[in-house]
């Protein structure tokens, strides 16, 4: 009897692996060959320009990629740009979650209307803030102007710094609704009567969200730290359309992940681009288990606080 | 009888696993092998009679093709074109640079222009032309804009200069004579100055991304009788014409405030011109399809409210930089004699004609620029032949990408006062340096 069970068992295993297997050559091919080549191109000299010879260097790419003030520069930027829409976007998602969650009238509409900006494609919501801040025609400059807050039209994306800002500002809108409905549904899955117990226990607004609300979101709100690392760190679209494609002006906008595409498409330097790109992804892994320790020490302290 | 013992050797799990890695290993390793472009016989001739077909990969710039020329083609070379497929000029790299890494010979004629001849060419991607293929007639500045370093990588399709347009209008209601061009840059700043009234500029221009800073400099640095490299590419452009060329446009943004403040973030010719035919603009300097977007349907200008001129010099008494564009062949191209003969049929002097009269570029041969009824079609055709006399340069370079959007910090710092001129130049020259030294290996 034991036999056949163990015969059912790994022909049930056989099967599985079988009905896997597309997918998992379909994520190789897509994913993994990919992945790769750029890892074998990022140890070449591989400079389009410089020949078709190809050869081997070693670790120069990555040499370069540590002493390079291009990239220094643009870490800067991706950290400025990261850490506002990472940390900014986040807590501002879980204020607004917070708030939906109350009741009120029109709640439901509201809720609605949260998902518009999740609509838009990118490119369109890159378009959009580009034609509200343009110099001339923008509306901003137009509302700013009849409201007396200013006298002249600024030129917003004539400045690097101003830019960056509209950047951020543009991404936090396009970013806002998916983490506020990730934060919602975090925030649903709390019992009420935790907050119940709260209250009869007169603990106040700061406290009640502190040691209850946060505890219990904890593993959506790691999740929604991840991904917003992950999609800060390889912002595109939105720099490329509010810029023209340049990263401008004077390069205020190009954080590492447009620098990798203008070093690989732009300057056809795929050896030294395939070393940023491969910066960039053990980045992503660096900041995902910097999260993942930092939520697993909260965890640890709080069954500690609880034995 | 055979007593051998029969050998049986049944294949295991792992032995298939221990196949497919290695399989899957020679594969990878297969496709990780680099290539070279496919080795050629030299540079290409004309000869026999192509035929087959061939695919086209244009700009959006011109329409006469897919209008006319294409059937004309067709019907007089037996060639067919399978397709004809237009994107947007600053899309267009990317595509053509990805289509070429990978060997794809999707496309076997591809359009071009200076930076992509000398890029494209210097990485092997383009066919190399024999001068025999081409034409006789041809206008010196078409040609450089599809050769790099001596070498013919493809043949112009049109011309492209750039030349001062103002508004009429503008120069009768604050009292200005509208039919006399400013004699020279310090004329052409008075004149600024008269026009730029209220949320009315006198001057307005295109360096909101690297390309347009890089183009806008290098007039300024042309007009004051400077050049970017010497004759062995040496950059030279930090020199006492280029800060003189970079402070007097900083001077029209900073000090006069003639110039729209706008120009610091517009991305593209093609928005300089819908501002200038928007007619709150005394004056562009811009290429000649702005006479058309002028003098649109839409626009607030007339052909009678149009002015055309030479660009005002400072230390010369003009110069101008060139755009022109044309076609080059794929390297990977499986049908070259077909996409030469293509090539060719563009700059004869039936295509030309149509593209000057339809759509406002200047011709490639000269056999055109002299023909009345193109002056006719186009009146500022006048103004470019007078250009013709002096210098027009563009300095397309395989390291192009790399220095522009290394120049355009300097500049974008530079008109935002955050740097002085010399300094900008001077870091950008340095940055130059190792480009040359980088692409040139000197």
């Amino acid at each position: 009897m034991a036999g056949l069970a163990e015969l059912g068992r790994k022909r049930e295993t056989r099967f599985g692996l079988l009905l896997i297997t597309p997918a998992v050559l379909i994520i190789v091919m897509l994913l993994g060959y990919p992945m790769g080549y750029a890892i074998f191109m990022s140890f070449q000299q591989w400079n389009d320009k410089l020949g078709a010879d190809h050869r081997a260097i070693g670790l120069a790419n990555y040499e370069q990629l540590v002493s390079d003030p291009a990239v220094h520069e643009a870490m800067g930027l991706t950290a400025y740009f990261s850490v506002i829409t990472v940390v900014g976007g986040v807590a501002l998602a879980i204020s607004i979650a917070i708030l939906l969650n109350r009741t009120f009238r029109g709640r439901t509409i509201v809720r609605v209307l949260l998902l518009v900006p999740w609509a838009v494609p990118p490119v369109v919501n890159g378009i959009m803030w580009k034609l509200i801040f343009d110099g001339s025609v923008g509306i901003a400059n137009t509302i700013l102007k009849s409201l007396g807050i200013i006298s002249a039209s600024v030129q917003w994306l004539s400045d690097p710094a101003a830019t960056m800002n509209i950047l951020v500002f543009a991404e936090t809108w396009k970013l806002l609704p998916f983490l506020c409905l990730l934060m919602l549904a975090a925030l649903q899955g709390v019992p009420r009567s935790l907050y119940r117990a709260a209250a009869i226990d007169g603990a106040d607004a700061w406290n009640t969200f502190w040691r209850i609300t946060l505890p219990n979101i904890r593993g959506p709100l790691m999740f929604a730290l991840i991904v917003q690392s992950m999609w800060s760190l390889k912002v595109f679209d939105t720099i490329y359309v509010l810029t023209g494609g340049s990263g401008g002006p004077a390069g205020g906008t190009t954080t590492i992940n447009f620098l990798a595409y203008l070093t690989n498409f732009s300057n056809l330097d795929r050896g030294y681009g395939s070393a940023m790109a491969v910066g960039i992804m053990i980045l992503v892994l660096v900041i995902a288990v910097f999260w993942i320790l930092v939520f697993g020490g909260f965890n640890r302290k709080r069954r500690a606080a609880d034995a | 009888m055979d007593t051998s013992p029969t050998m049986s050797y049944p294949i295991s799990r792992r032995n298939l696993l221990q196949l497919g890695g290695l399989a899957a290993g020679t594969l990878a390793l297969a496709a990780c092998s680099t290539t070279s472009p496919q080795s050629s016989a030299g540079p290409l001739k004309t000869g026999g009679k192509p035929s087959g077909q061939i695919n086209i990969l244009d700009d959006n710039t011109n329409s006469v093709f897919k209008d006319s020329t294409i059937a004309a083609f067709e019907k007089q070379t037996g060639i067919k074109v399978a397709s004809y497929q237009q994107g947007n000029f600053n899309d267009l790299h990317d595509k053509m640079a990805t289509m070429f890494a990978a060997q794809d010979a999707s496309f076997d004629v591809v359009m071009t222009w200076a930076g992509w001849s000398a890029e494209f060419g210097q990485a092997g991607w383009l066919q190399e032309l024999d001068k025999t293929a081409v034409p006789s007639d041809l206008i010196q500045p078409a040609l450089d804009a599809v050769s790099w370093r001596g070498k013919i990588y493809g043949l112009p399709k049109f011309v492209s200069v750039q030349t001062m347009f103002w508004n009429k209008d503008i120069y009768k209601k604050n009292g200005i004579d509208p039919h006399v061009a400013p004699a020279n840059w310090d004329e052409f700043v008075k004149l600024a100055k008269k026009l730029t009234t209220g949320s009315q500029f006198g001057y307005a221009c295109d360096m909101g991304n690297p390309a347009g800073a890089y183009q806008n400099f290098l007039r300024m640095l042309l007009i004051c009788g400077g050049e970017m490299y010497d004759a062995d590419y040496n950059p030279i452009f930090a020199g006492e014409a280029g800060v003189e060329g970079l402070t007097k446009l900083v001077e029209l943004l900073q000090l006069h405030r003639v110039m729209d403040p706008a120009s610091l973030q517009i991305t593209n010719a093609s928005d300089l011109a819908d501002l200038f035919a928007r007619g709150t603009t005394g004056i562009v300097f811009n290429w000649p399809f702005q006479y058309a977007v002028a003098t649109a349907a839409t626009s607030k200008l007339t052909k009678d409210s149009l002015g055309n001129g030479l660009i005002p010099g400072i230390s010369v008494t003009s110069a101008s930089i060139d755009g022109s564009e044309g076609f080059a062949i794929n390297k990977y191209s499986k049908n070259k004699e077909a996409a030469l003969a293509w090539l060719q049929f563009v700059a004869t002097e039936t295509v030309q004609l149509q593209i000057v009269e339809k759509e406002g570029w200047f011709p490639v041969s000269k056999s055109v620029l002299e023909a009345p009824t193109a002056v006719a079609a186009l009146p500022v055709l006048t103004t470019y032949k007078e250009t013709t006399r002096y210098v027009t340069k563009r300095y397309g370079t395989p390291w192009g990408n790399e220095f522009d959007q290394a120049l355009s910090i300097q500049i974008i710092n530079a008109m935002n006062g955050k740097t002085s001129p010399k300094d900008a130049l001077a870091s950008a020259q340095t940055t130059a340096q190792g480009l040359v030294k980088k692409y040139l290996k000197k």
